[in-house]
Order: structure tokens, then C-alpha cells, then sequence
């Protein structure tokens, strides 16, 4: 355990890394997987198959090779680009951070893009119905019938794409990102314990991990409070 | 075949059964006879179908004695599954296996539980059909068919069994009205032809044809039995009159 | 900036080449993961609470950390140990596929035991009971009620996993595996055409998952036979 001195302090900013990952990723893939879902749902066969072949690209294709394709590409693309501008640029760095980022909240959003649609799709016609009946307009239904239905058909299935992120982030380790995995291969060289230092990342990831998983059931518990159930 | 001094079929005395605080059963003394048919009725909670599901053990009692043919209903495998050859059940929803063919679903407990070969599986499966006079949807799929007849297919399945008792739990109540009829016609027959038999029902037309005595619970206690004739037009409890009144008035 | 297709016409064989590795990566591990995930079901429906805890301690710590992690603490931590260096499973532990392997068959074991739980216990209550009803043993329940019932029921949530595990099986690369997306990498290492060599490897990927999915397809329809009306 003492090999482990030392490197605490790294593993926290590491591990600090990861969170401001989640973060990031999880706004973007409720972005990402609201339009995918409102596309799909929209009357517009373009939209439709435009949002199709998202969720087929981003579903069928490894979470590594997409994270690698954005990283290298898009510095080859800015690097371009830049160059337009200023010819003497030899090189655009993309941060890890943020090429890591985006990229698993494409991949992530593809599937909250089906989860979203299911959920909207799952919400009871007859509460839209009476809605109507009662005179409320369109955006009111949408506000305080169609979403607070929907938000609970969602949770589970959203709730494992949160895990997703969190898991995703250690890919992100490979180009570069600063987090716990990179964090232990520095420590590896120095102390040459690869199974205690990565046996720490898996324990802060299962750590992150049994928090956001204790969220969704407080989330859940607080969702069937507020609903009028069959008791 | 006659049971030693005349004794009952099935034996109830003092059961009580509780689903953790609530008591589903209080106090039930009952005794049925071989060849009795029995019609229980009562508003929704008042422990009917708690009563029947005890006999075959669906349910535990939690004191009193439960005696079927002579043998006392204990925790122990042996007992449960002497009771269970001789007690067959139909349910509400009839539960049908949905992934195999009709036959195959009057087949499999006979193979499994009796031991009995494939080939007189089939036989006595077909014609326990013929009995619910459905024999032509044998290769069928339980979706395939419509709830009427999927609960004589029911009934048969239990029949296939050669029990001594049959338990019927509310077999009417989840059928479309047109496909009342058919279903009763048959358990008709079967009282016709002596079955021992106890049926949980709002079916109150069945209950005057067919039944020796009906049992009227609520709250778990049994509250009045009578045969039909007294129990209809002369009925003595409060609580079973205003039950009358509220079912019989539509 | 320009896109080389010459360059996909080279390269397409080479990754083609590590088609074989992938395939077998996914092949033995899902059948080995298959095996544990049944054993694990087992354990977590047994009722037994010092089969169904560990089960689930195991479960929770699988599916609760990267897969990534577990494939560097199996590759590269395990060495750390000199007994298991001494073992007679060092001769799979040396090896990077056989490393693989294991780490893919005990992470897809624990999703798809709770694939397989979830199949269970979607199996209607009333059926069982008519299996007790006829006096039916436990046992022969377990066979000739829930276990048909229960794979249909856990068929398209397993689809979705075997499509995951064919995902995961790209960072065997990041362990010196030349599959399909290790030999790309040296590829674009070389030359410098991540655009080019990456999107045609998720074509790749996407065209086999196509596949799979095709095949799932038929599986459904055959398992769910009985479910449809017409005869």
C-alpha cells in the first residue's frame, strides 16, 4: 500500500478529470440524443433518415476507432483549416479533453436517442387526449404532461447511458486524457506495480460509477413519489 | 375407492392464513364430500380464492389442518406433491404455456409428473379435447385461440391428470360475456358426471343448476352456506342479503 | 485536402486480414461469457444467500468498471503476481489474446447473466403456477417453462450485448492485438490518413454488425413463433 504514496494526489486530479468528463458529456449527449429523438419523431423523411443513420453509424462502430477518428481527424482538419488563415502552422492540437468528449457523447447520444424516442413515444395517449379536451395548448401539454411522463419512462435506460459516459471516459486515456488510467501508467513506470495502480482506477471508477447509480434510484424514487399511481 | 369411514374429501378445520398484518382467513372449517360440487362467492378480497389456493398448496396456511383424501397438507415436498396429483386447479387467466401447441401443453404434465409414455399421453390429451369438444385446434398455439377456448383447453390440461378434485378460481371472470357459456357447459358436464368440485364465481345462474352447497365469505370468515334453493330465496345473514341484492340487480 | 481512395483500396485487405482475430475474439469469449452468465444466473436465483451475494459482488464490479481497466489489470497487472508468472495459466495469461479473451468473457458474463435474470423474471407468475398446480417439480419448470420463455424474452437485449462485445473487441489493439483495428492503426501510424482508414474500418464494423443483427432477426422469429397469431 505504501507504493500508493505519493500518488494520491494524482489520482485525485485524475479522478477530477473523469468527473469534469461526465459532466461535459452528459449535456452534450442530452443534446445530441433529444434531436436525434425529435427527428425521428418529426414529420421530415430527411430529418428521419438523417437521425437513422446516426444512430446506425454511432451504434455499429467501436467507441476506441470513433474516438481515434475524431482526435486524429479533427487536428488534420483545423490544422487545414488554420492554415488558410496562417500558412506557417504546422500543427493544430485538439485537446484530448475535448475531442474525447464530444466524441462519447456522439457515440452515447445514438443510443439516447432511441431511449428518448421510446419514452416519448411511450407516454400515454389517453393523458395527451384529455390534455386537449381540457383546452391546453400544444406547448402546455408538451410542458406539464408529455415531459414529466416521458422523463420517467426514460430514467432507467438513461441511467445506464450515464454509466456508459463514466465508463467510456477511461477510452479517452489512449489519446492522451489526463485521467486515472494515465495517471496509474505513469505511476507503473516509476513503481513497476502494474496491478495495484490499476487495481485503483477500477475502484474509482466503480466509486463514480455507485454514485451515479445511487442518483438514478433516489431520481426514481422521487419520481414515483410524485406520480399518481395505482394505489 | 371409498374413503375409511365415510370421511370427507377435504377436510378444513380451523385454518388461518395471513399475508404479514392482514388476515386473509379466519377460522375456516369446511368439509367437502366426494362427488360435492361447491360454489363460493363473496365480494372481491373476502379470501375465496386464499382458500382455494391453500388446498393446493399455492398458498401456506399458517395454522389449522388442511386434510385431502386423508393425507394432512404440510410444508413437506412429499405431501404437497401427493395433494397436487389428486387436486387439479383452473385459473382465472388461465395459463395456458404459451410456447407450446395445445396438446403439448395436455401432454407435459403427464409425461413429467405421472410417468406416463408419450404415445398415452396423446391419447388421453386428445381426448380430454374431444371432451371440451375442441379436438381440431390440438397443433394450435394458445395465442391462436380465443379465451373460451383456451380455458377448456384449461380444464383439460387439469383433467389430463385423472384428479379427484377439481378447483375452479373465478374461470369466468377474465372471458368476453359470449364466451361464458361454453366454458360453463363444460364444467357443467363435469358436475353432471360426478366430479368433486369447488368453484369460485360471480357465475350465480351456474351456482342455482349446478351447485349441492354455496359458501358465502367475506373478510376472510366463511359466513353462511346453504344449498342453492335456501341460500337464494331464504338467505339469513345480513351481510349475505345486502351481497345479493348488489350482485343480483343487473 | 483531398481523400485517398487508393489508399482504402490498399489498405482494406490488410485489415481484412485482421478479420480472422476478430472474429475469434468475439466467438470464444461470448460462448465462454455465455457459460458464466448461465452459472451466474444460477447463483443469483438460487436463493441461497452465499451463491446469490458473491454473484452479485461479481456482477456489480463488472459491469461497474471499464472494460478497459479489467483488459490492462488482467495484461498488464497480473505479470506483477511471481505465482501466477509460476502458474500453469501463464501460458494464456502471457499472451495478449489470451488476455483478451478472458477479460471479454468476464465482462460480457456479468451483462449477460442480467440479460438472462431479466428474461426470468419476466416469465408470467401464473404460468408457474399452473406448472406447480399440475405438480410439477422446481426443476422441471426451470426446464420446460422458464427457460423457453425466458430466452425469448432476453433475446434482443442479448443481440445488443453480443453487438457490444463485438465493439470491445477493438481494444484488443490497445494491447498489441493486430486485429482489425490494431493493423489500421499502425496504418494510419504510417500514413498519416486517419479520415481515410478509420472510416472504412467502422464500415467494416458496421457491416458486420449488420450481420448480426440480420441473424438475431432470424432467431427472434423463430423462437417467437408461438407469439404470433397466424398459423
Amino acid at each position: 500500500m505504501d507504493v500508493l504514496t505519493g500518488w494520491w494526489d494524482d489520482y485525485f486530479w485524475g479522478a477530477l478529470i473523469v468527473g469534469k468528463v461526465f459532466i461535459c458529456s452528459l449535456g452534450l449527449m442530452i443534446l445530441f440524443g433529444l434531436l436525434g429523438a425529435m427527428a425521428k419523431l418529426s414529420n421530415s423523411r430527411v430529418a428521419q433518415k438523417i437521425a437513422g443513420a446516426y444512430t446506425v453509424v454511432f451504434r455499429g462502430t467501436p467507441e476506441i476507432l470513433v474516438i481515434l477518428l475524431l482526435y486524429f481527424g479533427s487536428a488534420i482538419a483545423l490544422t487545414s483549416i488554420a492554415q488558410i488563415f496562417n500558412p506557417d502552422i504546422k500543427f493544430v492540437d485538439v485537446p484530448p479533453f475535448w475531442a474525447g468528449t464530444i466524441a462519447i457523447s456522439i457515440i452515447v447520444g445514438s443510443y439516447a436517442t432511441e431511449t428518448f424516442r421510446g419514452a416519448f413515444l411511450g407516454v400515454n395517449p389517453g393523458s395527451i387526449e384529455a390534455a386537449r379536451a381540457l383546452g391546453m395548448s400544444d406547448l402546455q401539454t408538451f410542458i406539464y404532461v408529455r415531459i414529466p411522463e416521458m422523463w420517467r419512462l426514460a430514467l432507467p435506460p438513461f441511467g445506464n447511458h450515464m454509466l456508459s459516459l463514466i465508463k467510456d471516459t477511461a477510452l479517452i486515456s489512449i489519446i492522451g486524457l489526463n485521467e486515472t488510467m494515465f495517471v496509474a501508467k505513469q505511476a507503473i513506470t516509476v513503481t513497476g506495480k502494474p496491478f495495484t495502480m490499476y487495481i485503483v482506477v477500477g475502484a474509482i471508477y466503480l466509486g463514480f460509477s455507485t454514485i451515479v447509480t445511487l442518483f438514478v434510484m433516489g431520481v426514481e424514487k422521487f419520481g414515483e413519489r410524485t406520480t399518481i399511481g395505482a394505489k | 375407492m371409498n374413503d375409511e369411514n365415510n370421511q370427507p374429501l377435504i377436510q378444513m378445520h380451523g385454518v388461518n392464513k395471513f399475508f404479514g398484518a392482514f388476515q386473509a382467513l379466519k377460522n375456516i372449517n369446511l368439509d367437502v364430500r366426494r362427488g360435492e360440487r361447491i360454489v363460493v362467492c363473496g365480494p372481491s378480497g373476502s379470501g375465496k380464492s386464499t382458500m382455494i389456493r391453500c388446498i393446493n398448496r399455492l398458498e401456506e396456511h399458517n395454522n389449522g389442518h388442511i386434510i385431502i383424501d386423508g393425507k394432512e397438507l404440510t410444508d413437506k415436498v412429499k405431501d404437497i406433491n401427493a395433494v397436487r396429483r389428486e387436486v387439479g386447479m383452473v385459473f382465472q387467466s388461465f395459463n395456458l404455456f404459451p410456447h407450446m401447441t395445445i396438446v403439448k401443453n395436455l401432454m407435459l404434465a403427464q409425461q413429467l409428473v405421472r410417468k406416463v409414455s408419450k404415445v398415452e399421453a396423446r391419447e388421453t390429451a386428445m381426448l380430454y379435447l374431444q371432451r371440451v369438444k375442441i379436438p381440431e385446434q390440438a397443433d394450435k398455439y394458445p395465442i391462436q385461440l380465443s379465451g373460451g377456448q383456451q380455458q377448456r383447453v384449461a380444464i383439460a390440461r387439469a383433467l389430463c391428470m385423472k384428479p379427484e378434485i377439481m378447483l375452479f378460481d373465478e374461470p369466468t371472470s377474465a372471458l368476453d360475456p359470449e364466451m361464458i357459456h361454453e366454458v360453463l357447459e363444460v364444467m357443467t358436464d363435469l358436475a353432471r358426471d360426478g366430479m368433486t368440485m369447488i368453484c369460485v364465481t360471480h357465475e350465480m345462474g351456474f351456482a342455482r343448476s349446478v351447485a349441492d352447497r354455496v359458501i358465502f365469505m367475506d373478510a376472510g370468515e366463511i359466513i353462511e352456506e346453504a344449498d342453492p334453493k335456501t341460500f337464494f330465496n331464504a338467505p339469513k345473514s345480513e351481510r349475505t342479503k345486502k351481497f345479493l341484492s348488489q350482485i343480483l340487480t343487473h | 485536402m483531398s481523400f485517398d481512395f487508393s489508399l482504402i483500396a490498399e489498405s482494406l485487405p490488410l485489415m481484412l486480414m485482421g478479420i480472422g482475430i476478430t472474429f475469434k475474439l468475439l466467438v470464444i469469449s461470448g460462448v465462454l461469457g455465455f457459460c458464466l452468465a448461465v452459472g451466474l444466473l444460477l447463483m443469483r436465483i438460487s436463493g441461497k444467500w452465499y451463491l446469490n451475494f458473491p454473484a452479485q459482488v461479481y456482477i456489480y464490479v463488472f459491469r461497474g468498471t471499464p472494460i478497459l481497466v479489467q483488459i490492462f489489470i488482467i495484461y498488464y497487472g497480473l505479470p506483477q503476481f511471481e505465482w501466477i508468472r509460476d502458474s500453469v495459466f501463464w501460458a494464456v495469461l502471457r499472451e495478449p489474446t489470451g488476455c483478451a479473451i478472458l477479460a471479454l468473457t468476464l465482462n460480457t458474463g456479468a451483462y449477460v447473466s442480467e440479460i438472462l435474470r431479466g428474461g426470468v423474471l419476466g416469465v408470467g407468475k401464473g404460468l408457474l403456477e399452473a406448472g406447480s398446480a399440475l405438480g410439477m417439480s422446481a426443476r422441471q419448470k426451470f426446464i420446460y417453462i422458464t427457460t423457453p420463455i425466458a430466452a425469448r424474452l432476453a433475446l434482443p437485449a442479448y443481440s445488443n450485448d453480443v453487438i457490444s462485445l463485438l465493439k470491445s473487441t477493438a481494444l484488443a489493439s490497445t494491447i498489441t492485438i493486430a486485429d482489425m483495428t490494431g493493423i489500421a492503426r499502425t496504418i494510419v501510424a504510417d500514413t498519416y490518413a486517419p479520415y481515410e482508414i478509420f472510416m472504412s474500418l467502422a464500415i467494416i464494423y458496421m457491416i458486420f454488425t449488420f450481420g448480426l443483427q440480420k441473424l438475431f432477426g432470424v432467431i427472434e422469429r423463430y423462437l417467437g413463433r408461438y407469439s404470433r397469431r397466424e398459423g
